[in-house]
């Protein structure tokens, strides 16, 4: 069986400065994954650049054995719900629909078909009664809920969520919790990038600590311990970013 | 005497008016989806950029073809399209490489290509002074010299750009509310990205002809952002667009047209006339200034109602709060301690006798039992959010008055409800006061 999502000696850089400095591990399917370290660690642009969004400067990663362009299709992605203008003209239904143009290409109109599809996504997070709200009028743990229902359709076998639970009521996260169990029970895998360290025991299988380097990678009950933790979350780290930007300054010529 | 109907049928002055009605046209679709991927001043910039290309196209155009006159335009057009994509190209490699922001590249850009235009038309100036006419021409634009070859090119344009939208209308919105999500999911962007461009380069290009350079990019914007304001629909925010452009383009070219005439026929020594382009951008704000202030919801006129009628609810249930708390009171103590200007109090405390919230007995203000029942609701909200703060939230107990002030006003039934259930219906408040029960008068208290 293929590895559900694999890096190898992967290096992404912001300009001069890494985000992710030398990453290897590999995680089997049908998992919930949590993706843990402080902010600024790099848990986005991971990613980010296992979806092919960010370009890393070498290494390789994979999704389900492959590179994500061929993957696309079984692949659901949450982006961070500030990442878009909530602002912007369209209603929740019209979101969730948003799951299914990747399959229906370029000239695609949504059939019959994924319409109903897209009412039972909202049904499912509980949302029916918000389908021709404009989106700015929800809440941000509707919106968050939208969200999922959108992942919802793609029908994937790899979810990959950015901060699925920041600024979300408790009902919703334990609402969303539920639903991607059940994706996890049909032998689908589930990546959330996490910042709420006290329910990693309870929701996740395996863990993935982060902060710029890899600090750790396995089942939850392996890695989450202290001394992991403090070697993500500690000020261990700080050293190695003022090297890391003292690099960065000197090869661009500033110092 | 001009009719109407001229304007759409006479051989003279049917090229100026569908010409203008048509490229508006395409440039209010383009501009919905510049405007929404909040890249207005890419438009700006490219319409600027096209500048240098054009006059330099004319140079070449008058040096090898000086006899053919006529066909000049095929040189502006190939020349500004070549010029505003390199332009394109210069701002791309000065975000990707040179990691300068988006607007500084935008503006240097357009300051450096405009720059350059300016020079060279003024170069030309000296070697082929018959020729500079229709370099000025492109600044500020000329509408009244289109013919019926125009009319069939922005037709086409107008066609290809509503087509365009409408087979490509989901993914294109998908793209623009949620670009990761569209390159996540498989929906090809990078094809959208380039279409979408090519088309407002097209539009653009044209709009040249009859708005000019320098104007060009507000015939874009203009009508998207009159749009916007009226409608949350997509598919509505296009239409709307499309008819205000299609206004702007008429209205613009008429009242040049008729403005003109009126001033020459006025028998004052200068003739004075008014320019086809900057009308049309004049109509096209105008559009964009009435809608932002006075559209339905979203204009600031209807804002600011909104603001004094939250304002006016706020001073009535403050001042049956006042009366709730010492029983009555009298025209002189309200005047006091509510420094309103007079005519506004005496106008709230007559409509609140008109609701049914009081009476006046004897020059005093008393609540009848529903305006108590609406104080007391509005206490309780003012003492459990007081309570919510100290208590959750840790505030000091003398702290808690002044917000507690602003929210008795806001907090919804739905949000008192959970005050409640958080706080499991407390009776008293951090300073040791009652806090009403919900339908306490109905209840028999």
């Amino acid at each position: 069986m293929n590895f559900s999502f694999e890096a190898d000696a992967l290096n992404v850089n912001y300009g001069k400065i890494p985000i992710l400095w030398d990453i290897t591990f590999q995680i089997p399917q049908g998992q919930m994954v949590g993706i843990l370290g402080p902010n600024g660690a790099g848990k986005s642009t991971l990613l980010k650049a296992a979806l092919g969004l960010v370009k890393p400067l070498s290494g390789n990663i994979a999704l389900l054995g492959q590179a994500a362009s061929r993957a696309r299709k079984k692949i659901a992605y949450v982006p961070q719900r500030e990442s878009v203008d909530w602002d912007f003209p369209i209603t929740a239904l019209e979101v969730v629909l948003m799951g299914r143009y990747g399959r229906l290409g370029l000239f695609g109109r949504p059939r019959k078909a994924d319409k109903e599809a897209a009412g039972s996504a909202l049904e499912l997070v509980g949302m029916s009664a918000y389908a021709d709200r404009q989106i700015s009028q929800l809440s941000g743990g509707q919106q968050q809920r939208l969200f999922i229902a959108r992942a919802l359709v793609q029908e994937a076998d790899l979810f990959l969520l950015d901060e699925p639970f920041a600024g979300v009521d408790l009902a919703t996260e334990k609402a969303i919790i539920e639903l991607l169990r059940r994706q996890k029970q049909q032998g689908k895998t589930v990546f959330i990038i996490h910042h709420d360290l006290p329910t990693v025991e309870e929701y996740f299988d395996w863990a993935v600590l982060l902060n710029t380097r890899l600090v750790a990678c396995g089942p939850v009950k392996e890695v989450f311990h202290r001394d992991n933790l403090m070697r993500a979350f500690g000020k261990g780290q700080l050293l190695f970013d003022e090297a890391a930007a003292l690099s960065a300054k000197s090869l661009s010529g500033i110092l | 005497m001009i009719s109407f109907w001229d304007f759409f049928t006479d051989p003279v002055l049917r090229a100026p008016t569908w010409g203008c009605i048509l490229m508006c046209f395409a440039s209010s679709l383009m501009g919905v989806l510049i405007f929404l991927r909040k890249r207005s001043l890419l438009a700006e910039t490219l319409s600027h950029a096209t500048y240098p290309g054009a006059v330099i196209g004319v140079f070449l155009f008058a040096f090898l073809f000086p006899a053919h006159e006529e066909w000049t335009f095929l040189a502006v057009l190939g020349g500004a399209f070549i010029s505003s994509l390199l332009g394109l190209k210069a701002i791309e490699w000065m975000e990707e490489k040179g990691k300068a922001r988006s607007d500084a590249a935008l503006c240097f850009v357009l300051a450096v290509f405009f720059g350059i235009g300016i020079v060279a038309a003024s170069a030309m100036q000296a070697s082929f002074p018959v020729w500079q006419k229709q370099v000025q021409m492109l600044l500020f634009g000329q509408a009244a010299t289109m013919t019926d070859i125009h009319i069939l090119i922005y037709g086409c344009l107008a066609f290809a750009a509503a087509f365009f939208l409408f087979l490509t209308f989901r993914p294109l919105q998908s793209t623009l509310f949620d670009r990761d999500f569209a390159l996540s999911a498989g929906i090809p962007v990078s094809i959208l990205d380039r279409i979408v461009f090519w088309l407002l380069l097209i539009s653009l290009i044209v709009g040249i002809r009859s708005v000019g350079v320098v104007l060009m990019s507000g015939m874009v914007i203009a009508p998207a952002v009159a749009a916007r304001q009226f409608s949350n629909r997509l598919q509505t925010i296009f239409g709307l667009s499309a008819l205000f452009g299609v206004l702007s383009g008429f209205l613009g070219n008429y009242l040049s047209v008729m403005g003109s005439l009126a001033l020459s026929q006025s028998g004052e020594k200068i003739s004075l006339s008014l320019p086809t382009g900057p009308m049309i951008v004049l109509v096209g704000t105008s559009f964009a200034i009435l809608s932002l202030l006075f559209a339905p919801k979203r204009g600031l006129a209807f804002r600011i109602g909104r603001i004094l009628a939250f304002r006016f609810r706020c001073l009535q249930e403050n001042l049956l709060k006042g009366i709730w708390k010492k029983g009555a009171l009298s025209f002189p103590q309200i005047k006091e301690s509510y420094p309103v200007f007079l005519p506004v109090l005496s106008w709230i405390l007559f409509r609140m006798r008109q609701e049914g919230w009081m009476q006046k007995k004897k020059g005093l203000y008393e609540l009848t039992r529903d305006g108590k029942q609406k104080a007391a609701s509005i206490i309780r909200l003012h003492r459990l959010w007081e309570l919510y703060l100290t208590e959750s939230l840790g505030f000091q107990v003398e702290k808690v008055h002044r917000t507690a002030e602003e929210m008795e006003h806001i907090l919804t039934p739905e949000i008192e409800e959970r005050l409640t259930r958080l706080l499991s219906n407390p009776k008293q408040d951090p300073h040791q006061q009652p806090i009403p029960e919900r339908y306490e008068s109905l209840l028999g208290n």
